[in-house]
């Protein structure tokens, strides 16, 4: 674990030398790409606290990005609320329902805590799906973006929104890496290693998981915000298991336990399924362009190669590599 | 000598071919459609009747080849907002048509409206696509909700229908089909003796709600039911012997020539009302079916024919502004002017809404040959929205 740490600074900050870049030369498309791959990527390092280090495989995730993402639109919407003070209701009423529904699922571990947090992940779901007001199964468009006409810039344009939503991962990542090198997060990995020898020592182990569960949950409504203004668009479908399964992919995909990873994972998962669901990728490879309507089988099978060959995920493989190189190098010397 | 002709041709065909290719770009035509996922069957369906469209209007204007460029939305709105941004921003269709789920339809409303791209929705029927939130870019060649349904009420009504009873799944759609019927039916003096809104996707059986029409012992009932539940519902409504006491009307697609043949005998006596029905007897139609039949070996249903009145409306369009597709406004006013007499009557978009203006045909299923067929009962002719809060 702490040997793999070293190299979590340096992998964020090759990560965000690599988005730099493509955002200085990105056409109009990529920066969709971008926006969407900062604001995935929010959301699976919000998992990932859960996960990877406090060990609470959730399949209910997705449910308070949606709750995120649903009090932005209200707030903006309903009540003309400015969307800025709209993303900081988004993550207050998230925090809220994730302590609530805390407070029940945290009783459980293994299998029964998956089982619940999809019970509750598909609540979420079922009340949108119901939700009239906010247009049902049809969704509801129109949520405004996030006002920068006071640093003279028209959040409208895809390369400013990328830009925004891409410092705003940069912030969730410090701020996310700052809790688990607490001693808070600290106590969060020892639940992970050996929870019952933690409570045994005393460690009010509930509560501690129920502040993960409740700070994992107010990060998703940060990425269920920013979701709300990218697309303008809400609909239940933001809540449907699926994507917290997809999330929870990403986050092993990526290497569980490190947030690097799981925004790494995130970047693969947005370009990777780009590419794969073009068209003109597979006509390219003089493949029958059909082929693209099947990219999740395709995503499927790395997915199977990457946990075979790679049970720490990408991010671990290549911390592993780089530390193998090194103790040779120094072997050597 | 035939040697040399044939050399001859190849060449004269290779020139032409590049010089066509220099000269002009092609016209490139997003097609969102899902290929899996829930809807997978239906956007198959306007798959085949929309290249069957082209093949049968033209595949080039003023020498322009036309290129269809398939993206698949999966019937999902985040996949469908990525897939129409890569259409519009990556591969510079155009135009975009498409889109079967009205929850896609709202997911692209805004890019669209914002990117300037003329886009024809094929199925998706929410009616606020041509209502409230109505764009000059959205246009719709297929129907809206409240358009299909809304008729049915007053002719009920006439026929002597004074009680019945409301059902659908409840989502926006099913809210919005029963809705419309309500407003004319009560309007003419008919009262709703219940209604029942089974949960979509959860419902595995629909005895209790069939159990719940029978104790409320109205003269009919008005369902909107689609697919898989459509075919299952009918056959419920005869086992549960309701056939017969009570007279069954549906929106159309409860009796769509996709899978009316799976019903049989059950789907005979149901009413119903819809935009298109297999067995209209006009030329186009004939015209229409016969190229179906010949290139897929079965009828072409309603989902088709709105498919298939599409390519026609951007071919004639197209040939209309001389094939320019630089002048987006001019591309969008040109599919507003064209009007023709396609498989199921006279078709043009109603410039107030954006929404199709198009005849409805009420029929009931009756034996014919050795299958049932829906056979039509009376045309309704013209049907308009009102413009419901859209102005353009």
């Amino acid at each position: 674990m702490r040997s793999r740490d070293r190299w979590q600074l340096p992998a964020a900050a090759l990560l965000a030398a690599a988005a730099a870049a493509v955002w200085w030369r990105a056409d109009l498309f990529t920066m969709e790409l971008l926006a969407e791959v900062a604001i995935l990527a929010i959301f699976t390092m919000s998992l990932q606290l859960l996960v990877g280090v406090t060990g609470m495989v959730s399949l209910g995730h997705a449910g308070f990005l949606a709750a995120g993402a649903y009090t932005t639109a209200a707030a903006t919407l309903f009540w003309g609320w400015p969307p800025a003070a709209a993303l900081v209701l988004s993550v207050a009423v998230a925090a809220l329902l994730a302590a609530a529904a805390g407070l029940f699922v945290i009783r459980l571990s293994g299998v029964f805590f998956i089982m619940i947090t999809l019970a509750v992940g598909q609540m979420f779901h079922a009340f949108f799906f119901r939700a009239q007001r906010f247009g049902g199964d049809n969704g509801l468009a129109g949520t405004p973006r996030i006002d920068l006409a006071a640093l003279g810039l028209d959040s409208g344009a895809p390369g400013t929104f990328a830009a925004f939503a891409l410092i705003c991962a940069a912030l969730v990542y410090l701020l996310l890496l700052l809790v688990t090198r607490s001693p808070f997060g600290m106590m969060l990995g020892a639940i992970h290693q050996n929870e019952s020898r933690l409570a045994s020592l005393g460690c009010p182990v509930r509560r501690y998981k129920l502040a993960a569960f409740t700070a994992a949950g107010a990060v998703a409504g940060v990425a269920g915000a920013l979701t709300a203004q990218h697309t303008g668009f809400i609909s239940p479908d933001l809540a449907f298991w699926t994507f917290s399964g997809e999330a929870l992919i990403i986050v092993i995909l990526g290497g569980s336990g490190s947030l690097a990873g799981a925004a790494a994972g995130a970047a693969v998962f947005v370009l990777l399924r780009d590419l794969l669901s073009s068209g003109s990728f597979w006509s390219g490879l003089s493949l029958p362009p059909e082929l693209a309507s099947h990219w999740q089988l395709f995503m499927g099978m790395l997915f199977i190669a990457v946990v075979l060959a790679a049970r720490d995920g990408l991010y671990g493989r290549l911390a592993w590599l780089i530390e193998a190189l090194h103790t040779r190098r120094r072997a050597r010397r | 000598m035939h040697k040399r002709a044939s050399v001859l041709t190849i060449v004269s065909v290779l020139l032409t071919g590049c010089a066509a290719v220099a000269a002009a770009a092609p016209i490139k035509v997003g097609v969102l459609l899902p290929a899996s996922g829930v809807y997978a069957g239906l956007g198959n369906d306007q798959t085949l009747a929309l290249e069957l469209g082209f093949d049968a209007f033209g595949r080039e204007v003023a020498g322009r080849p036309i290129e269809l460029v398939y993206a698949d939305s999966e019937a999902k709105p985040s996949t469908g907002l990525a897939q129409v941004k890569r259409l519009v921003l990556r591969d510079r269709v155009d135009v975009v048509v498409g889109i079967i789920s009205s929850a896609v339809a709202g997911a692209v409303r805004d890019f669209i409206h914002n990117a300037e791209v003329p886009l024809v929705i094929t199925n998706a029927g929410n009616d606020h696509l041509t209502g409230a939130q109505c764009s000059p870019w959205i246009m719709r060649s297929s129907f809206s909700n409240a358009q299909i349904s809304r008729e049915m009420g007053p002719w009920m009504a006439d026929r002597g229908y004074r009680n019945v009873f409301l059902m659908a799944f409840d989502y926006a759609a099913g809210h919005q089909a029963m809705e419309a019927f309500r407003s004319g039916f009560v309007a003419a003096g008919g009262t709703i003796g219940g209604e029942e809104y089974p949960p979509l996707g959860e419902t595995e059986d629909f005895g209790p709600y069939l159990a719940k029409i029978r104790a409320a012992g109205p003269d009919a009932a008005y369902v909107f039911f689609a697919g898989g539940p459509a075919i299952k519902f009918v056959k419920e409504w005869a086992a549960f012997g309701l056939h017969g006491e009570v007279q069954l009307a549906g929106a159309g697609w409860l009796n769509s020539a996709l899978y009316i043949d799976a019903q049989g005998d059950d789907a005979e006596g149901t009413l119903g009302i819809l935009n298109y029905v297999p067995s209209i007897d006009t030329a186009e139609n004939h015209a229409f079916q016969e190229r179906f039949r010949a290139a897929h070996g079965r009828a072409g249903s309603e989902f088709g024919v709105a498919a298939y009145d599409t390519a026609r409306l951007i071919v004639e369009a197209l040939q209309a502004t001389g094939g320019n597709t630089d002048d987006k406004a001019a591309l969008a006013a040109a599919m507003r002017a064209i009007r023709f007499d396609g498989p199921r009557g006279p078709f043009r978009i109603d410039p107030a809404t954006n929404n199709v203006i198009q005849n409805l045909y009420i029929f009931e299923v009756q034996q014919q040959g050795d299958g049932v067929a829906a056979v039509v009962q009376e045309v309704i002719p013209h049907v308009q929205d009102a413009p419901n809060g859209c102005s353009l």
